[in-house]
Parts: C-alpha cells; structure tokens; sequence
C-alpha cells in the first residue's frame, strides 16, 4: 500500500465520490427501516427481502417485458408498497394485539420467521440464478485523470431524488405531519383524532416501498437472486444505527459517512474488509453513543 | 347463575382428587419419559442406519443448541443474535488448536468452551449495560464480525475455502475416525447433551435462575431489591457461551470441514437455533428437542419438496409467535 497516492487530489476526489454514491445507495437501505422502527417499534428482519422483492419487480418490468427502468422503479414501490400493507395487517398488527413487554424481541423474531418464507418463496419461484439487468444507463465522465460511470451518478441523482420526496412527504403532506406526530406520541396523536392504526399500516407500506426501491434502482450493483437481501440489511442496520434508532434524516448523514468510510477502506485495505469495519464501527458506536451519532445533546435511549 | 354456584363450590372438595390427579399424571409422566429415554438411548442401534444416525444427531445437536438458548432468552429475557459467532469460536478455537499445538479433540471440548465463554464474558461486559433492543443489535453485529473476521483471514484459517478438521481421538478403544460407526458420535453427543441438561436444569431451579426470573420479569423492582442486575446477566451469559463453545467444538470434529459461510456460522445458523428454541417454548429447556425432531423431522420427510420445507419453516415460527406464544411446550399434556 503505498500511502502517498492518497495525497494525489485525482484519486481522492474519486474515492469520495465513489463513497458518496455507496453512501447514497446506503442511505436509501437504510431509511425504510429507521421509518418503521421509529413508529412502529418493529425492527424489520425482513427488510433485505422487501429489497429483494423490488429487485425482481424491476428485472420482471425491465429485464422480461422491455420497458423504461424508471417505470420498474415505481412498479416496484407499488408492489413493494401493497406487500408491506399486506405484511402489516396480516402480521404485525395480529402480533400487536397480542403482545406484551417483550413487543420488540417478538416482533423481530416474527419478522425472522417472514424473512425465511420471503426468501424461500423466490427460491421456488425464480430459482437461485441470479437476474440483472444490463445498465440503465451507458457512459461513463472523467474526473480528472480517472472516471466516474453515468450509471453510478444516475443511482445517486435518484437515491437523492428519492429522499427528497420523502422529506417533502413528511414536511408537507397531511398523513407525512401525522406520522411525524405519531412518532413523537402515539397516544396524544390518538386523541387529536389521528387513526393511528391506518397510520402503522401506511408507515410500514411507506418504509418497505422504499426497500423495494433501493432493490429496483440497485439492480446492475445486486442482481436479483433469492439471498440478495443479506448485505443490504446488514448495511441497513448499520445505518439505522450509527444515526440513531428511528432518526430517518440521521440514517442518511450515516448512510453517506459509512459509503465514504468504505470506499477508503476499500482502497487501502481490500475487497472485505470494508465490511468488517462497518461491523467494528457499530459495535463502537453502540458502545460510545447508543443513540446515535448525529443525535446533538444526549441520550434519547 | 348455578353454574356459578357449582364452581364457587368445587374448590373446598376438588384440591385432594386434583391433587391425586396430579400425582396420577406425573407418574404416567415419568414412564413415559423414561420409555422416550430408552427409546433414544436403545433403538438407534437396532435399526443400525447411518441415514437415521446422522438425523438423530442433528436432532440431538439443535436440541442441546435451543435449550443453551432458550437459557439465556427464557430464563434471563436476553436475545443473542449472534449465537452463530459463538459457535464459531468454539469450533475455531478447538480445530485450530488441534491443527497448530497439537491438541487432542478432546482437550479441545473444554477449550473451545472457555474461548467461547471468553469471548460471551467480553461481549457481556461491553453489552449487558444496554436494554433490550440494544443488547439485540449489539450482540447481531458482535456475530457478523467473529464471522467476518474469521472468512477475511484465511492466512490462518482458511477463510471460505474451508477448514479440514480431523475426528476426536480414539478414546477407551473406541473408534471416532471419519468413516467409523456415526453410533459412536451419536452417543458421545448424548453423554454430552446428558451432562449440559442436567446442569442447566439444575441451575435454572437454584437461586441464580430465580434471580434471572426475576430480572426477566421486572429488572427495575429486581435492583429495588439490592440485585446486582448486570453481574447475573453476565453470569448467564457466560455460561450459555461457555456451552455453546463445548458444543461448537464437537461440530467441528463431527463434521470435519468448518467454514465461515452465513448458513454455517451466520444470521442463517442463529435463525434455525432460535427458531427451535422459540418453536419449543421459552423457559422450558427441554421444549427444544420436541421442536428440533419436529423442525428436521419436516425438513427430511419433506426433502423432495426443496425449499417448500423452509417456507414451512418459517410459518411455523410466525404462527407460534402470533398464536402459540408458549411453544410447543403447550402441548405437553397430550405428549405426557
């Protein structure tokens, strides 16, 4: 490892670009579970299968019948969409009414149990071959001496694009104020007239959607396959993590921090160990600031 | 109103006949496990069949594995999600000691249970402060991490190639060599599993395991009392990784060929371990080998049917979560 090629400005604008477009795509993982968690109290183990169901959306729109990749995005938050409806009234709320102190050990372990069926649905229904689809986009634009592929940017203008409407939704729209009010106080929000059993159900749709997206717009990096979602939860838990629990806009600084972090990593190390670092990292930040890195004075644990 | 009557009345007269129906039905109870008893220890040798050993090994295994468990989840309230990792340095530590320094099998059976129990004490101490859900994360990444570190060293072993461990010696004139009698393996992991449950069963009756109910039940009323919350915690928590550590090992000497992938050593190994402990029933440590023979009893009966048996798998562990919240275990009175 020669270290004097991180003083060359070239390579280092590359690898923070490239860390940036990792983090971007992180950062999309990681948002629909910090979404979920922070309302519902569930952490989501099935969240790396709902990415799983996006990416064959997009290779059955794309890939089978032809169309424009931004139709398999959005066909993909639809049907992701309607699952995670279905996956809340069907289980979560089932569990909910009959749970006790323990809701969040059960209902991660249900979520467990849906996972194993997810992913061994897909294995019957398409097999363990992998699907991809060829590039959304060709090309590729110099940085300095070296490039950066279209393709990459595009991820990254539509992971920001993505977000962007999100934060609008919850700024602007009514049920986005009301779930923001709910996550602060199921109950008050109960008594202001909020239906905060519609409110659940569409929180976890909303936050499944979005790993159904990141699954679609992902497609060229992780091909659809029945196990696609392993690497996407784990960096979806890191993410949701070094933010803090339940902290959405925190999930995306931490989504970005870690792509940059394992771009580096990547480079100065090898391919690998960039997950054990984001592993390292967690631990450390569980150990130091539980609530998160980016929560400014104190504990919200 | 006279149906009322009738059971405002039965109590004064019911305790002896219950009581004697009681006894009645722990007798019945008694046979009928020591008959289960004789069953495992003497039937395997009369049908003499590899096939149905090496099932009934795995059976026994995931068994011992789920009560080890069910010990820190249904006595102490504490969810390890990275048991795998913890088995995996049982079985590491144990194959390359025997590799390296030139251990014995045997001698690695306690080894890899202290490295294991090292390592549960180390992420005890770092984890057990945190609630909950943290104690869940935590202990998910500790996990990933053993396994990520052991599959990006493969310089010392191996990584994903796999490494080659050799059997247990030969011990008392008893032939533990690949290719011997898996009769052999099968009753050397039922001494072994005799020996954890009986401890385990003891220790969850004496005051320690009272002392994890009652953490479980309400921490904060627990340290009202003067209990030392974290110190239990980390007791508990060590000796199940103590176990699963001895346990790992005989993996490792049993199976000959140890690699860090998920299904070995990963999410995917710790998910079939709670599944057994959750689908027998938290707080009942023998709940776990019922559901070990029913969860490979499907998986075996069903092997034509691929991945259907793990669909069946995991809506099991849905429905005993949203349905049958005390496992299997509720259906003791038809078993015994």
């Amino acid at each position: 490892m020669d270290w004097s090629m991180l003083a060359d400005p070239n390579i280092l604008t590359v690898l923070v670009l490239q860390g940036l477009v990792r983090g971007a795509m992180y950062a999309l993982m990681g948002i629909g579970l910090s979404l979920i968690f922070g309302i519902l109290g569930v952490v989501n183990f099935a969240h790396g299968e709902l990415f799983m169901l996006g990416s064959y959306v997009m290779y059955l729109v794309v890939g089978i019948f032809g169309m424009p990749f931004y139709l398999g995005i959005v066909a993909a938050a639809g049907v992701v969409f309607v699952c995670g409806v279905a996956i809340e009234r069907g289980l979560v709320e089932q569990l909910r009414r009959r749970a006790g102190r323990d809701w969040i050990s059960d209902s991660f372990v249900l979520t467990i149990g849906l996972a194993v069926v997810l992913q061994n649905l897909a294995h019957l229904a398409f097999g363990s071959r992998q699907y991809g689809v060829a590039e959304l986009v060709a090309g590729s634009v110099p940085v300095g001496e070296l490039e950066i592929s279209l393709e990459r940017l595009a991820i990254f203008g539509l992971a920001c694009l993505a977000v962007l409407l999100l934060w609008a939704f919850m700024k602007f729209a009514r049920t986005g104020r009301a779930i923001r009010a709910a996550a602060q106080n199921a109950e008050a929000a109960e008594t202001l007239g909020i239906d905060v059993r519609n409110l659940f159900t569409v929180t976890f749709g909303l936050g499944a959607a979005f790993a159904g997206v990141a699954g679609a717009l992902l497609i060229s990096i992780y091909p659809a396959s029945p196990t696609v979602g392993a690497e996407p939860l784990l960096k979806s838990f890191a993410v949701v993590v070094l933010g803090g629990l339940g902290n959405v806009s925190g999930a995306i600084a931490a989504g970005l921090l870690l792509g940059v972090l394992e771009a580096f990593t990547i480079f100065i190390a090898a391919d690998g160990w960039q997950n054990v670092l984001t592993a390292y990292l967690v631990i450390l930040v569980l150990l130091v600031r539980p609530a998160g890195l980016f929560v400014l004075g104190g504990k919200r644990a | 109103m006279q149906a009322s009557g009738a059971t405002a009345a039965s109590p004064a007269a019911a305790p002896p006949a219950s009581e004697a129906r009681g006894a009645g039905l722990r007798k019945w109870a008694i046979v009928k496990i020591g008959l289960l008893l004789l069953a495992v220890v003497f039937l395997p040798p009369y049908f003499d069949d590899r096939y149905l050993t090496t099932i009934l090994i795995s059976v026994v295994f995931f068994g011992i594995l789920g009560a080890i468990y069910d010990l820190m989840v249904g006595y102490a309230g504490l969810n390890n999600f990275g048991f795998a990792g913890v088995l995996a340095i049982g079985s590491y530590a144990s194959a390359l000691c025997q590799l390296n320094f030139g251990t014995t099998g045997w001698e690695g059976l306690l080894i890899g249970g202290i490295a294991a129990g090292a390592i549960g004490l180390l992420t005890g101490i770092i984890t057990l402060r945190l609630r909950g859900l943290y104690l869940g994360l935590m202990t998910f990444f500790v996990g990933e991490t053993i396994r990520l570190t052991i599959s990006n060293l493969p310089q010392y072993t191996r990584g994903t190639l796999g490494l080659t461990v050799a059997p247990f010696e030969n011990i008392f004139g008893i032939d533990f060599a690949r290719g011997a009698d898996p009769l052999n393996y099968y009753y050397l992991l039922l001494l072994l599993g005799a020996v954890i449950m009986i401890f385990m069963h003891w220790l969850v009756r004496s005051k320690a395991g009272l002392v994890w109910r009652a953490l479980k039940e309400d921490e904060t009323a627990a340290r009202t009392l003067r209990v030392r919350a974290t110190r239990w915690k980390l007791l508990n928590f060590t000796i199940a990784s103590f176990l699963t550590g001895v346990m790992g090992s005989f993996y490792a000497h049993n199976l000959g060929v140890l690699s860090p992938l998920p299904t070995e050593f990963g999410v995917g190994r710790t998910v079939e371990v709670l599944t057994v402990a959750y689908v027998g029933g938290r707080g009942t440590l023998w709940g776990s080998f019922f559901a070990a023979a029913l969860l490979i009893g499907i998986q075996e009966y069903f092997r034509g049917l691929g991945a259907w048996r793990l669909v069946l798998f995991g809506v099991l562990l849905i429905l005993v979560m949203i349905f049958v919240p005390k496992g299997l275990a509720r259906f003791k009175r038809l078993l015994l």
